[in-house]
């Protein structure tokens, strides 16, 4: 097969929006796992189960409230406050026992929540397919030089940066966030100096666990809403994580950018192998800065 | 010395006292095991089989059964995964001593419990599988086919094709057998219809791929004149939502294998596209028949939702198993087997045979365009084609070229 022939600057400018709008989910959901790795230390699978069921609550809620453009945004709104509140009972029940485990334990320990919650999503909503409209006014697409470019995505390219200014925020300019900085360096001081480590871990946990919520909830018109969605996403947030530098937020953006820039570029390029594009970007990235691109908290 | 004997005595003992119990139990009853994917993204397809084909069961059994025995089932759990699904089969088989197995959505795996019941002299009735190879390739007496395959699809698709207008192709698809299997049915058999049609590239994807927009804006780019998207599964579903997102059905037509499938497009309510072509098996609205008619109304007051596709494939399993028996007046395999071989059943779709050559059973395939309709909140299937089972189905010549013979 010859290379595609339809790459022109327009098409190429176009993919690029595209990838940015896929990148902003990858952001979002990476960047909680990120935090909860860089913080807690905990190698969370079941973030991407969270992020299943941000989507599913989404749809949930939205269908309570008519399913209309209304029941969008508040399901926008308490999807990821939902999956927030599931997370905090989780670690105030369990995760706030094991910090001290070895990594392979809480890998093993969240793993085994992958599964716990795939099947209550079965039970809770069933196996059938979900889908949930976005609001009017973000359906349909508008031309950018003649090629269609969905509403929906632009909506996801201003989330994204607002998100990722959040993010800032919280980490830099906020007192729980220097202290979740500080206790991501050294535990024992921060605890030794009278702050209640738990509290702040608990907190970190539920902030990192509202953004897979929040992705789950943004990524819900985009796509399925089906069992499965977790495991796709989990693997994606990982190597991003990785590639970035493990707990660091600008990592995973870093991460995001690669892998969703990759991915939309190879597909134009290279149509019938673009699934391999991202992957060997994280190979590569790999061979030359093996502890990720971005200093590591770890 | 002494002890052990008497451990492996009283084991021995145990053992017998288990089998025979299961001997007797076995021998009052017709018992089909059925093995698929209850959990995951493919229960949606396979819980309308198994719930389809326990009502056909409930009803023989309420009539007196089969031969004077009544129709017992169990079903095991494979979780998509072959090496599960295989051991459960077997289970099936040396436990249950089940007399028939049934499933299942994922082809490798119908492949493996097939080669086992040629092994075990047991028949298999496929279910969902897509494989051409189960009833081409590697086919033999004891399996049978009773849905549709990709070369049938394939074919299929390429009839309705070659009726339209369009001369340059690009070919899109899930990058796995089922994708390549349809998108090679339907580029082949075109082709051999209308020499004249030109491939300008192709695109697959990964199954589960969560965003089909970039994959949809590049092809675009290209300006085809039509498209073939080879997915199927939970893929449809978000394939059709990023096509409307970009309006992709509006600027240039395309077919989907089992686009206009109601687990496609109930989910998507009102927001599916328009005006995508598609073929299926079955709607619970087409053919308006009075045994579908009859056939929607039961399954509705036992389930209260409507029937997919699936449905009928675990209905006509249940007709198939009870008029085999019945023509072969005994409980006896290799008799079934011969009774089932080029028999007529009727079905919603009408009268539907099993090929006595291949064990293929011939499905009529229905060729449908999406569109909004009064009464439903979700879109259906119009301008319906039927073609007949007879003109999607590979000649006998080229079932016994492919496997060799």
């Amino acid at each position: 097969m010859e290379f595609a022939s339809n790459i022109t600057i327009a098409a190429l400018f176009q993919q690029i929006l595209v990838g940015l709008s896929r990148t902003t989910i990858l952001f979002i959901v990476a960047s909680g796992l990120s935090l909860v790795l860089g913080v807690l230390r905990i190698p969370n699978v079941a973030h991407g189960s969270l992020y299943m069921i941000g989507a599913f609550l989404a749809y949930t809620i939205a269908t309570l409230f008519g399913g209309g453009s209304s029941g969008f945004w508040i399901a926008l709104f308490l999807a990821p406050i939902g999956v927030a509140i599931i997370s905090f009972i989780i670690e105030r029940g369990l995760f706030c026992h094991l910090y001290e485990r070895e990594h392979l334990m809480l890998l093993l320990f969240t793993f085994a929540f992958t599964l716990v919650f795939g099947d209550l999503v079965k039970l809770v909503w069933g196996s059938d397919y979900r889908s949930l409209a976005a609001p009017v006014f973000l359906q349909g697409s508008f031309s950018i030089f003649d090629l269609p470019f969905p509403r929906y995505n632009l909506f996801l390219l201003i989330i994204g940066p607002m998100v990722a200014f959040g993010l800032w925020f919280l980490t830099n300019k906020t007192k729980i966030g220097k202290i979740a900085r500080a206790a991501a360096v050294d535990r024992e001081m921060v605890g030794a100096v009278g702050i209640n480590v738990s509290w702040v871990f608990a907190a970190v946990f539920v902030i990192g666990c509202f953004l897979a919520g929040l992705g789950g909830a943004l990524v819900a018109p985009t796509q399925n809403i089906t069992q499965g969605m977790d495991h796709s996403i989990i693997i994606e947030a990982f190597l991003i994580v990785i590639i970035g530098g493990l707990g660091n937020i600008w990592g995973a953006l870093l991460g995001a950018l690669i892998f969703g820039l990759t991915d939309s570029i190879g597909i134009l390029v290279w149509p019938q192998f673009a699934i391999v594009f991202p992957y060997i970007a994280v190979v590569t990235v790999l061979i030359l800065c093996p502890k990720g691109l971005l200093k590591s908290t770890w | 010395m002494k002890k052990l004997s008497l451990i492996v005595f009283c084991f021995a003992v145990g053992l017998a006292v288990l089998l025979t119990g299961a001997e007797a139990g076995a021998a009052k009853t017709i018992k089909v095991g059925i093995v698929d994917c209850y959990s995951g993204p493919a229960s949606t397809y396979t819980n309308d089989v198994r719930d389809a084909f326990k009502l056909a069961v409930d009803d023989i059994n309420a009539k007196g059964g089969v031969l004077g025995r009544k129709i017992e089932f169990v079903t095991r759990d494979s979780k998509f995964k072959v090496d599960i699904g295989l051991s459960a089969a077997k289970e099936l088989v040396m436990r249950e001593k089940v007399d028939i197995l049934m499933g299942t959505i994922n082809s490798s795996l119908a492949l493996a419990i097939s080669n086992l019941a040629k092994k075990e002299k047991i028949p298999f009735l496929v279910t969902f599988s897509k494989s051409a190879k189960i009833t081409g390739a590697k086919g033999h007496r004891y399996v049978f086919s009773i849905t549709e395959n990709s070369a049938l699809a394939g074919k299929a698709g390429a009839a309705g094709l070659a009726k339209k207008p369009y001369k340059k192709y690009w070919i899109a698809g899930d990058d796995y057998e089922y994708g390549h299997a349809i998108a090679d049915g339907v580029w082949n058999n075109l082709k051999k219809m209308k020499p004249e049609v030109k491939l300008l590239g192709q695109s697959w994807w990964k199954v589960g791929e969560p965003d089909f927009t970039p994959y949809i804006t590049a092809i675009l780019a290209a300006k085809p004149d039509a498209v073939i998207v080879a997915t199927g599964g939970r893929d449809c579903v978000p394939f059709l939502k990023a096509a409307k997102a970009t309006g992709f059905n509006e600027r240039v037509p395309f077919y989907m294998h089992t686009a206009t499938e109601l687990s496609t497009l109930k989910p998507l309510g009102l927001n599916a596209p328009e005006g995508v072509i598609g073929t299926s098996n079955y709607f619970f609205y087409y053919p308006k028949t009075k045994e579908n008619q009859v056939f929607v109304k039961q399954f509705r007051a036992a389930y209260n939702r409507y029937p997919a596709v699936g449905a009928v494939y675990g209905f006509m399993a249940a007709d198939f198993i009870k008029k085999a028996y019945e023509k072969a007046g005994k409980i006896n395999t290799e008799k079934f087997i011969d009774a089932l071989e080029g028999m007529t059943v009727d079905t919603p779709v009408g009268k539907v045979t099993m090929r006595a050559y291949d064990h293929q059973a011939m499905l009529p395939m229905f060729m449908g365009t999406t569109k909004k309709a009064e009464g439903y909140d979700f879109l259906i299937a119009t301008d319906i084609v039927t073609i007949p089972g007879k003109d999607v189905m590979p000649s006998v010549a080229e079932i016994k070229k492919a496997r060799g013979k």
